[in-house]
Formats: structure tokens, C-alpha cells, sequence
């Protein structure tokens, strides 16, 4: 009869031997341990990134010959404009610089840029961040600033030794100095607590008095480039609303962020040529 | 046998144990514990029932902190809402203490297995280990913080004690005032959960630097700060450092710039240490915001005009009494106090007399500005007429044993009326049409006029020490009698009698209203009601006769030489009614003066200006000193109303 009652106990006695385990094993075996179980999902998710990939590349082939020739006139026509814009660009790029030398002004980091797909979107009321393609095979360090068309993504967090793992600015832990497109004043950037599947927001403390910003007249809020981690003149998002803090001293505002952050398939990792 | 066997059953008998109903020893002892447990039992309910609010009551002051923070104060705008005095945000970054508890635990462990192991027989004491292990663990995070600002800042022992042993609930600043570049480094590359923090606190921010800064005051350190309806009072509490106004309308209007303090009420381990969240919190709140009625351009222009001279400008609205420029020079770079005035800049501010307000704190002889209640007196008292001379000028008079002398006769006045004695300054007539109206008349005009006692306007410092004499006045103060001569100086505005420069602005700003008293005032209100008074009492042709004077003063009299340049350039063609004057005082710096208003058909702004000389004795003279200063300001002021355009800003709500 007891042995019958030890046996029926023995999977508890055996979670909670696990959980004592797990609780006084020294900091650097449960690192390796998570680093570890990590490297070993990281094949399953890119393969099953790759998976959507070819299942995407299919889906594509299923399209007429009209369809693709009126994308392909689509796309000719975005380069052209992206042409112009990049001339354009140069030519200010050289501004810029020539003003530099002449204010004798420090010139911003210079980055290496690493495209990479996304492998897995983890979205949640706690965090919200991706995993990319890329890891320290590609040379990706910790803390770089991560980029897509629309302006910023986040910082990377972890690395992988074929994957990293990239903390979006609508995760609460991430925290960044942008300005209010115009202004000169850094103001704090900080990630919302955003529920999943919903429009991601972020907060912005610190903000000038003379600030105004409403949903109706929204502003821009960018990279400040002051931090030394991300360059300036990258978007950020959109100050939908601001209000007095009650010290009177500073506004506390919402910002809105770019609803393709959740959807994101490709991005771009800044890597820092000339890491401080 | 028998007796063997009786003698075996008594033993046998006593062996045996016996229990008595009745034992007086054992009663005894229940009696003493009974009364023990009584005691207890008693001694439990009360505490329990009885001492049950106190002892909660010391539960909570043991295991509760309060923190007190205090309000930004309140803006200060000019009558056109620019900003005089903000608050500027101020950055530091700081370390919370109170979450590095285990921390500080781990360091000393190690710190003093490191002793043990390297065998040190001169072991510190356990408060010494923990000492050091709290300055190791701060200087960690400090160096992360050098790390990211290129900087090698180290940790000040002291003072970390000093905050760990009296204030460890707040945080601890490593690195303050940070400069934008440097705080934006660290919201970027602290992390967002860490004991390290950036702590914004507000200090007092002058745009305008030292424009007005005797009337804007400054502010200095208040730890004292208080909350209202705030619980805990009882609490032990940590008070972050405030603000209070030290001087200026700072200090006048302290209540009302003052912010409402915020607090925090968090329970304590222990060790001291902070458990969140906290009980109760309240955020601060920012002060009433103060709107004066000073027009910083008319402010900065007077300032600039008198520049590196000793003295004072005021110009005020003569309609509401309200102060558009109270300037006051050497003055003092207001920024040079946030967050805290050194001892160098307060020395530099000592050696160039820099602290006093001429314009409320130094009391002049007001010379020949003083004539124009010479003539109201006399005009009053019928001693004089305007169309009548009084006296033929040949530049000395002898009366009285005396030779009285007419210091503005380069060239003999002749018989001189009294517009051309006020355009002209005459001396010799004042002297004649003083002793004509009689000191007490002359003394009750000054009176009258309120010009022996102060103005009343919101600034503190305003002195006492001002005089009109009277012969009464000169035997109780200094025993001696009243002689013509004292009579004769007193109509020229010199000997004993005493003004500020604000004083005599108001004068002016009564006279141009054919009045007797301005309340002049430093709060701006848009819709103030112009002021009224007890008339002056003059004829309308008495009260010309002395504004043609003052107006042939700016035109071709005593003013003519420096404000008829500065008129041309003034737009409209704008009459100016003046006087200068320039008041001698015997082995010290004289003193140059000029008062005014404008328009003369309808005075809108009074002003008074007196500039000491830089030299004991030297003729320094009203028309070349002090016009200059009030030409300046009247032409910014005309230049504004023509171009009001140009200049009007939207006035912030206060």
C-alpha cells in the first residue's frame, strides 16, 4: 500500500527535485543551458522560416504573367523614384559633411548594413521582440540598432551563433533618445505596454513645454543620433498626444508606432564599424 | 514475631506514597503562579486592548518613510508674457541605494574572504567592510557611467556615508547637471531596469540674464519644505531640497510662486530598505505663475543706456501706477545663482557694490528735479506768479549774511519768469521763491506728495531714508535750528531733503495727472483702473506755466542739449515734459538726475533717472548723465507704439 501511494507521488517528487535543481544550480550552467536549448531551436526556426519562404515563393508562382509584369512596372517605377531620392540624398549627405568640417563638428558613427529575414515573431504583453537570420556568423554584436524601411525596429539583444534576437521599440525595456522632428532638445523614448494584436504604442517623457502634438496634428518623432547608438533622422513613430506632467516641469506624451513593426519580414542590423 | 511483623508493616507502611487533600507549601505555589499568569494574562489584554493604537501606532513610525518633494515654482512674464524667470530642467544621473541590498551583502562576503585569504591580521571592523563594499559597488555603477560619458568620476566616501546613514530612501546623485548630450547617451545605453536612473529636478532658468534682477529676485535653498494634508507627519521624513526667494519679487510673492510639494510614503525593511509600492503618493505640483508689469524691452534699453554707471531708471504708467522699467545698475548676472551662487561670484557682486537696488534702496538729494514742488508750493501758497519775475538773476545773491550762488548761471538769467527758471534752472529764483512760500509750506508740498515715506511697491529693501526736512525735523535729529539758508537749499532740492528714484517717478507719474499720489505697483493686469488722487490744487495756468517749463527744459533748457537729438528720433512728434537736475553732495559723488513724461496732452509713462558720478565733487550733470537714459527708453516705448507689430507678444495664461 505506501509503495503504491510513492508511486502515484513520484512525478511530483520529481518536478519539485527538477525545480530545487534548476533553483541552486550556479548562474553559468543555467546560462549555458538556455544559450544551449536556444542554438538548438534555432535550426528548427530557420528551417521553418526557409519553409515559409518557399511556401511564399509558390504562392508567388501562382500569380499570371499580367500580375507579375504590372509589379514588375510598379517596382521600375519605385526604383526610379528611390533613384532620385538617393541622388538627392548625396547631395545632401555632402551638405552635411561640408558643414561638419566647417562647424568642425564630430561625424556620426558609421555602420555596416546586414539585411536579414525574420525567423519568428514573439509577441506578447511582456515582450514583444523578433528573431532574425543572422547571428555572430554575420558578425551582428549585442546592442546594435536594428532598421526597416519605416525607420526603427530596436536594438539587438542576444546573438546566436546563426541567429539573434531583436528587442522592438514597442517592448517596454527599450529605451532611446529622440527628438521632436525641428526641435533640438533630446526627449526619453520608451516602449508601451502594448497587448497583443493591438496598434503598438510607446511614451515619451521629458518633452518640452513649448511641444504641441495632438492626434489631429500629429508630429514626427526621430533619432536624436546623441546617444551613440542609433544615427539621426530615423523614424521612430508619431507623437499622437502630449500633456503636462504635473511638476510642471516637463510634457509626457503617447507615440504611435509603425503598424508594420508587426509584420515585419525583412530588416535591416546596423553594425557599428568603429564600436566604441 | 508479632512485634517483628507490627514493626515490618509500619516500614512497610511509610514506603508507601500518601496523598493529602490539603498541602499548605504546593497552595502556596499555585497562588504565586496564578498570580504570575494573572499578571500576564491582565498584562496582555491591556496591551492588547488598551495599547493597541500605540503600539500600531510605533509599528508604523518604525517600519514607514515618508519623502517630500517639492513643486517647481511658478514662471514670471513681463506685462507682454515673455518669459522673465522659468525653470530649467536639471539632469543627473542616480543610483537608488536601497535596491542594491544584496549587493552591498555579496561585496562585503567578498571583500572579506579576500582579507582572510590573503591572510591580513589587521581585519576592519564589520561597519568598515560594509563601508567599503558600498563604495565598491557604487563606483561600479559609476564607472559604467564614465564608461558611457568618457569621464572618471570617482565616488566621495563621505558623502556616501553621510547619504546611506541619513537618507537612504532617495537616490543618490553621481553625476548632476548633465549636459543634453550626455543625457541622451544615457537614455539610450542605461538599462531601462537598473538601479542606475536619470532624476530630473527643475532650477530656476533667466533668459534675459541679468535684466531686472534686482526686481526679479533669486532664490536660494529651502530644506524645510512642507505638504499640506499630506499623512504621516508623525513619520520619520526625508525632504529633497526646495526653493525660497531670498529677494526681488522672488521673495515677495514666495507663497505664491512656491510650487505644492509632492510625497511618498513607502514601508521600510528592516534594514531600511525600500518595499514597493508605496502606501500613499502624491505628485508636486507647479506654483502660481506671476505676471509683472515690466516691458523687458523698455527694461533691457534703460539698462543698456545706463550701462557701467551706478544708478537708477524707473519708468512707470501713469494712468495705472504700474512699473514699466525698474532698472538698477551694477547689477548682477541671475543665472550666475543656478543652481547656487559661488563664493567668487558673490565676491565679484560684493566688490562692485552690485547688491543694492538704487532704484528703491539709495536715497539722493533730488537737486533741481525737486524745484517743480518749490513752484507748486509757491504757486499754491501765492508766493509766486508765473507771469511775475521775482527776482533779477545776476548769477549771486547775497541775503541773509550769505552769498548764494545760481549753479547753473554760466550766463545771468536776468528777471527771469518761472517757465524759463524751471526750463533754465535757475537757482537764484528757487532760492527767492523758497523763502518767499516758507519752509513749512515747502515741507508740507513734499509731504503731500508722499515723499517722506516709502512707495509700497512688492519689493523688499525698500528704505526708510528718505527725508523732507522741516525745522522740526532738523532740532530733533540733530539739535539744531532751522536757519534761511536750509530754506533756500531745500527749494533747489539739496541739503537735507532725501528721495529714490522711484519716489520721484511716482511724483512725476502724480503730476502728470494733475494729481498727488501713484501706489506704483509690479503686477501687470490688463484691465487695471487708472489710479486717482487728491488733485494738486493749481490753476490750469499755474499748472501750465510749470509744464511749459518742464517741456522748455527738453526743448531748449537744461535737458535741450542731449533729448533733442533722441526726439527727432522719436516717432510723432512726441512733447516731453523733463527737468533735470544734479544734486551736490559736498565730499561725495554727485548725483545726476532727470524726470519726465510724455505725451505732454496726454502723459502715458513718468520716469525718473538718477546716475551717480564716478568722482567725489565732479559736476555731474543731469543733462548729460541722466537724459540719455530716460531719451532711450522713451524712444523704445514710442518706437513700440508705432509699431506695436512688431512687439506684441501673446501673454501666457497665468
Amino acid at each position: 500500500m505506501p509503495s503504491k501511494r510513492l508511486d502515484q507521488a513520484r512525478p511530483f517528487l520529481t518536478l519539485i527535485i527538477v525545480v530545487v535543481a534548476w533553483l541552486v544550480l550556479p548562474v553559468v550552467v543555467k546560462t549555458f543551458t538556455r544559450a544551449g536549448f536556444f542554438e538548438l531551436q534555432a535550426p528548427l526556426n530557420v528551417a521553418a522560416s526557409y519553409a515559409r519562404d518557399l511556401q511564399e515563393y509558390w504562392s508567388l508562382r501562382l500569380h499570371t504573367n499580367d500580375e507579375l509584369i504590372e509589379a514588375s512596372r510598379d517596382l521600375a517605377r519605385l526604383n526610379a523614384q528611390y533613384e532620385v531620392a538617393a541622388q538627392q540624398n548625396a547631395g545632401l549627405q555632402s551638405e552635411i559633411e561640408r558643414l561638419e568640417a566647417l562647424l568642425k563638428l564630430p561625424a556620426y558613427a558609421e555602420y555596416r548594413s546586414e539585411h536579414a529575414r525574420v525567423v519568428r515573431r514573439d509577441f506578447s504583453g511582456w515582450w514583444q521582440r523578433i528573431v532574425i537570420r543572422k547571428g555572430r556568423n554575420y558578425g551582428i554584436p549585442v546592442g546594435a540598432p536594428v532598421i526597416f524601411s519605416g525607420g526603427v525596429v530596436g536594438r539587438v539583444t542576444e546573438v546566436y551563433a546563426y541567429t539573434s534576437v531583436v528587442e522592438l521599440i514597442s517592448n517596454p525595456g527599450v529605451r532611446l533618445a529622440g527628438v521632436i522632428e525641428g526641435e533640438t532638445q533630446p526627449i526619453s523614448y520608451q516602449g508601451g505596454i502594448n497587448p497583443s494584436f493591438a496598434n503598438a504604442r510607446g511614451v515619451i517623457e521629458f518633452v518640452p513645454l513649448n511641444v504641441f502634438a495632438n492626434a489631429a496634428a500629429p508630429k514626427r518623432l526621430v533619432t536624436s543620433g546623441l546617444g551613440g547608438v542609433f544615427p539621426p533622422g530615423l523614424s521612430i513613430g508619431t507623437v499622437v498626444k502630449v500633456e503636462p506632467s504635473t511638476d510642471g516641469l516637463f510634457k509626457t506624451g503617447e507615440v504611435e508606432l509603425d503598424p508594420r513593426l508587426g509584420s515585419l519580414t525583412e530588416v535591416t542590423v546596423l553594425v557599428p564599424l568603429n564600436p566604441e | 514475631m508479632a512485634t517483628s511483623d507490627t514493626n515490618l508493616a509500619d516500614r512497610s507502611g511509610s514506603l508507601l506514597e500518601t496523598h493529602k487533600s490539603y498541602q499548605p507549601r504546593v497552595i502556596f505555589f499555585y497562588f504565586v503562579i496564578f498570580a504570575l499568569l494573572a499578571t500576564l494574562v491582565i498584562g496582555l489584554a491591556h496591551e492588547q486592548l488598551f495599547n493597541t493604537a500605540r503600539h500600531l501606532d510605533s509599528e508604523r513610525m518604525q517600519n514607514q518613510r515618508r519623502i517630500l518633494v517639492p513643486g517647481p515654482r511658478g514662471n514670471i512674464y513681463d506685462r507682454e508674457g515673455r518669459l522673465l524667470v522659468g525653470n530649467r530642467p536639471r539632469f543627473a544621473v542616480v543610483l537608488y541605494l536601497d535596491e542594491l541590498k544584496s549587493e552591498f551583502i555579496n561585496e562585503a562576503r567578498i571583500i572579506r574572504r579576500n582579507y582572510a585569504e590573503a591572510g591580513d591580521k589587521d581585519l576592519p571592523t564589520r561597519d568598515q567592510f560594509n563601508q567599503i563594499a558600498r563604495v565598491s559597488v557604487v563606483q561600479r555603477y559609476l564607472d559604467q557611467v564614465n564608461g558611457i560619458l568618457q569621464r572618471t568620476s570617482t565616488v566621495d566616501r563621505v558623502d556616501l556615508k553621510k547619504h546611506f546613514d541619513r537618507q537612504l530612501l532617495l537616490p543618490y546623485t553621481l553625476i548632476d547637471d548633465l549636459e543634453p548630450n550626455d543625457y541622451a547617451k544615457l537614455v539610450e545605453r542605461l538599462p531601462v531596469k537598473s538601479p542606475l536612473q536619470l532624476y530630473a529636478s527643475s532650477t530656476r532658468f533667466y533668459p534675459y540674464g541679468s535684466a531686472a534682477a534686482h526686481t526679479l529676485g533669486y532664490v536660494g535653498v529651502e530644506t524645510d519644505i512642507d505638504v499640506e494634508d499630506f499623512p504621516g507627519e508623525d513619520l520619520k521624513t526625508f525632504k529633497m531640497k526646495g526653493t525660497i526667494g531670498r529677494d526681488g519679487l522672488e521673495k515677495v510673492f514666495d507663497s505664491r510662486l512656491q510650487g505644492e510639494a509632492g510625497g511618498t510614503i513607502f514601508r521600510v525593511s528592516p534594514a531600511g530598505y525600500k518595499i514597493n509600492p508605496p502606501l500613499e503618493k502624491r505628485l508636486p505640483v507647479q506654483g502660481r505663475n506671476l505676471v509683472t508689469s515690466l516691458d523687458i524691452d523698455l527694461q533691457r534699453v534703460a539698462e543698456e543706456a545706463i550701462d557701467d554707471q551706478t544708478g537708477a531708471a524707473v519708468a512707470i504708467d501713469v494712468k495705472t501706477g504700474e512699473i514699466l522699467v525698474l532698472a538698477s545698475k551694477p547689477d548682477y548676472n541671475l543665472s550666475d545663482f543656478s543652481p547656487r551662487l559661488t563664493h567668487a561670484a558673490a565676491a565679484d557682486i560684493e566688490a562692485r557694490q552690485a547688491w543694492t537696488n538704487h532704484a528703491i534702496s539709495a536715497a539722493y538729494p533730488p537737486g533741481s528735479t525737486f524745484k517743480i514742488i518749490t513752484s507748486i508750493a509757491a504757486l499754491r501758497s501765492g508766493a509766486i506768479n508765473p507771469d511775475d519775475p521775482i527776482v533779477d538773476c545776476e548769477g549771486t545773491l547775497r541775503k541773509y549774511n550769505h552769498n548764494f550762488v545760481c549753479e547753473n548761471g554760466l550766463v545771468h538769467h536776468g528777471e527771469i519768469l518761472l517757465r524759463d527758471a524751471i526750463a533754465e534752472s535757475c537757482d537764484i529764483y528757487f532760492y527767492t521763491a523758497a523763502w518767499l512760500t516758507s519752509v513749512e509750506k515747502l515741507a508740507a508740498e513734499g509731504k503731500r506728495f508722499h515723499l517722506n515715506e516709502k512707495t509700497g511697491i512688492e519689493l523688499p529693501n525698500e528704505t526708510s531714508r528718505m527725508v523732507v526736512p522741516d525745522p522740526e525735523w532738523k532740532m530733533r535729529t540733530r539739535d539744531e535750528s532751522w536757519v534761511p539758508g536750509d530754506t533756500a537749499h531745500m527749494g533747489i532740492g539739496q541739503g537735507d531733503v532725501l528721495v529714490t528714484p522711484l519716489q520721484m517717478a511716482c511724483f512725476v507719474a502724480s503730476f502728470a495727472r494733475g494729481e498727488t499720489y501713484t501706489h506704483p505697483t509690479l503686477l501687470h493686469q490688463a484691465d487695471r483702473p487708472a489710479q486717482h488722487s487728491a488733485p494738486i490744487g493749481l490753476k490750469p495756468e499755474q499748472m501750465q506755466a510749470i509744464i511749459d517749463g518742464m517741456e522748455g527744459c527738453v526743448t531748449h533748457g537744461t535737458a535741450a542739449k542731449t533729448l533733442a537729438l533722441a526726439s527727432e528720433k522719436i516717432p510723432g512728434g512726441i512733447r516731453i515734459a523733463g527737468k533735470t537736475g544734479t544734486a551736490q553732495v559736498p565730499g561725495r559723488k554727485n548725483v545726476a538726475w532727470f524726470i519726465c513724461f510724455a505725451p505732454i496732452e496726454n502723459p502715458e509713462i513718468a520716469m525718473a533717472v538718477a546716475v551717480e558720478g564716478d568722482t567725489p565733487n565732479e559736476a555731474y550733470q543731469g543733462g548729460i548723465y541722466a537724459v540719455p537714459v530716460a531719451s532711450a527708453v522713451l524712444r523704445k516705448y514710442f518706437d513700440k507704439k508705432a509699431h506695436p507689430s512688431a512687439f506684441v507678444q501673446p501673454i501666457k495664461p497665468e
